[in-house]
């Protein structure tokens, strides 16, 4: 199958700071993770795959258009959906206004129609009852909603969602994720999260950036096979270990090479992400 | 209000295109409202017309129900002409608000009086200094990262980020330009001389996009409102003894290179406009 996304060799730097480094990656459709710690370069990556930044070196293709030419850019923004991280509002406008308002920057410009498809998309993240009230006047959680909705605003085919579930709580993060994983029907999403549960519920596929290069690219269950006889219980933090915290029940979780006789554990995404990054910034007690 | 207080009905003619889809806003609005209240104007609408088009009409209608009524900017932009998509990329223009005009307006009033103060001798430098700084500053809080809370949304779209800035640029010019020619008219007593801001507005304005480009749109049009209160205190220390001349940008040579700065600025911004297509204000 062609991939929607196909990058090779992607790389950007920021003065002396190495954002991105020889990433190469493809996607097709359906839900791909991209899992890493803050300041790996997942919301530069983004940005360069979604057009907002030219990579200093390295080549992509989104839907076969080259995004280096002044037209294929347009192509590929014409197919693209993109929420930021932090999304920002006109804070005059309501639900439906801003809505309106992308769906005009991606070229609606037929009143009926374009009202029809925000109509849509408003009632698709589940905002059809609050459509006229301010963005101002909402919840977070319904905020996000609303960026959500101008992502989807023109059935794009490639979606990009920067850490989407930051901020909300329990209950409105269950309810997003729903709608992610029904944005990827039939789609190419590439989510951004450092939240192992996003990934677990609602990738088919996972990539783990760190220092700006790829460290991993495959399935969730291949990450978790990775901490595979690498996560072991014991009564104390095992000092051997490459991280290891406190659990519920009061005893701790290692996770690295275990000791001759440890009580070894089923592994998690959550185990295999954290050998993934080989323990930089990863140990964690509670 | 609904036709039994007013006797209004939806004119004949503006049924017909309403059925057709071709009933453009202000009018459409007019007929929505109407429609939803009026028995009658309805039953002219499904007893007068094609079944297939009145269809496709009530579906537009429900549409437009609960599409929320613009605001008084916007309302007012669409009665002039404006397409509706346009004016609701301007309505988002941060300058275009009431409070930043407002303030706009105060300010060249608060100048234009002190001028008039002095009954129209000399020159009003206060008002000309002051006047082309406030479409520079308009424009510059109109596009970028920090003034536009969905500039990352807008530099992703297809519509082009050029094509965007100049949309505002015009409106922000129009507005602070019109605001400007308000506070001129209260100082008839310096006939044109009072009218010296409007080249140098256009200079400072084009200039500061065009190195927006290479700069970023903080830095750009910070060095050109510095550069101008530079060139203003440099030309004031330079003036002959006679307190009353005008200050060298208000001359008639003055004014001649405020427009070929105008000129080549605008040049300028058009050949580089590719580089408002993607976010460089973290290049700088």
């Amino acid at each position: 199958m062609t991939p929607t996304v196909s990058a090779s060799g992607l790389s950007l730097h920021f003065g002396r700071t190495r954002a991105l480094d020889d990433v190469s990656l493809r996607l097709s459709p359906g839900v791909t993770g991209l899992l890493g710690p803050n300041g790996a370069g997942k919301t530069t990556l983004l940005r360069v795959l979604a057009t907002a930044v030219p990579a200093d070196r390295g080549a992509f293709t989104v839907l076969g258009h080259d995004p280096a030419t002044s037209g294929g850019r347009q192509e590929v923004r014409r197919r693209l959906g993109y929420l930021p991280q932090t999304p920002g509002f006109h804070p005059d406008f309501s639900a439906f206004e801003f809505v309106d308002y992308v769906a005009i920057l991606k070229e609606l410009t037929d009143r009926t129609a374009r009202h029809r498809e925000v109509r849509r998309v408003l009632d698709e993240v589940g905002l059809g009852d609050v459509r006229g009230k301010r963005v101002k006047k909402l919840s977070g959680g319904m905020r996000q909603r609303v960026a959500l909705a101008a992502a989807l605003v023109g059935d794009p085919e490639f979606v990009v969602l920067d850490e989407p579930t930051v901020g909300l709580d329990p209950e409105q993060r269950m309810r997003f994720r729903e709608l992610i994983a029904r944005a990827g029907e039939g789609r190419t999403v590439l989510l951004s999260t450092h939240q192992t549960e996003d990934v677990a519920m609602l990738c088919h596929r996972v990539v783990v950036l760190a220092d700006g290069a790829v460290r991993f690219d495959g399935t969730p269950a291949e990450l978790t096979a990775r901490a595979a006889g690498r996560v072991w219980s014991s009564a104390e933090r095992d000092a051997g270990a490459k991280a290891g915290w406190r659990t519920g029940t009061g005893s701790f979780r290692n996770v690295g090479d275990p000791p001759a006789g440890a009580d070894l554990l089923e592994p998690t995404l959550e185990d295999g992400y954290l050998l993934t990054l080989d323990g930089a910034g990863a140990e964690v007690t509670a | 209000m609904t036709h039994a207080t007013t006797g209004w009905h939806v004119p004949e003619d503006d049924l017909r295109a309403y059925a057709r889809g071709d009933l453009e806003p202000p009018a459409l609005w007019s007929a929505d409202t109407h429609l939803t209240a009026c028995a009658a104007c309805r039953a002219v609408l499904a007893g007068a017309f094609d079944p297939v088009a009145l269809d496709a009409g009530w579906e537009r209608l429900d549409a437009e129900l609960d599409a929320p009524r613009p605001g008084l900017l916007e309302s007012l932009l669409v009665r002039i002409g404006f397409a509706d998509h346009t004016a609701r990329l301007l309505a988002a223009t941060p300058a275009l608000r009431r409070s930043w005009l407002g303030a706009v307006l105060a300010v060249l009033l608060l100048t234009a009086a002190v001028a008039a103060d002095r009954g129209g001798a000399g020159s009003p430098t206060l008002f000309l200094a002051l006047a082309p700084l406030l479409p520079l500053a308009g424009v510059a809080l109109s596009y970028g990262p920090g003034p536009d809370p969905t500039y990352e949304m807008a530099v992703v779209a297809p519509l082009h980020g050029f094509r965007l800035l100049m949309i505002r640029t015009v409106a922000v010019l129009a507005a602070a330009l019109g605001l400007n020619g308000l506070a001129t008219l209260a100082l008839p007593g310096y006939g044109l001389r009072a009218l010296a801001w409007l080249l140098p507005a256009l200079a400072l304005t084009a200039t500061a996009l065009a190195l927006t480009a290479r700069l970023g749109p903080v830095l750009a049009p910070s060095l050109v409102g510095g550069g101008w209160v530079a060139l203003l205190l440099v030309a004031h220390t330079a003036r002959a003894e006679d307190a009353d001349a005008p200050l060298a940008p208000f001359t008639a040579a003055g004014q001649g290179v405020s427009a070929a700065v105008a000129a080549l600025a605008a040049g300028l911004l058009v050949l580089l406009r590719d580089r408002f297509d993607v976010d460089r204000s973290r290049d700088v």
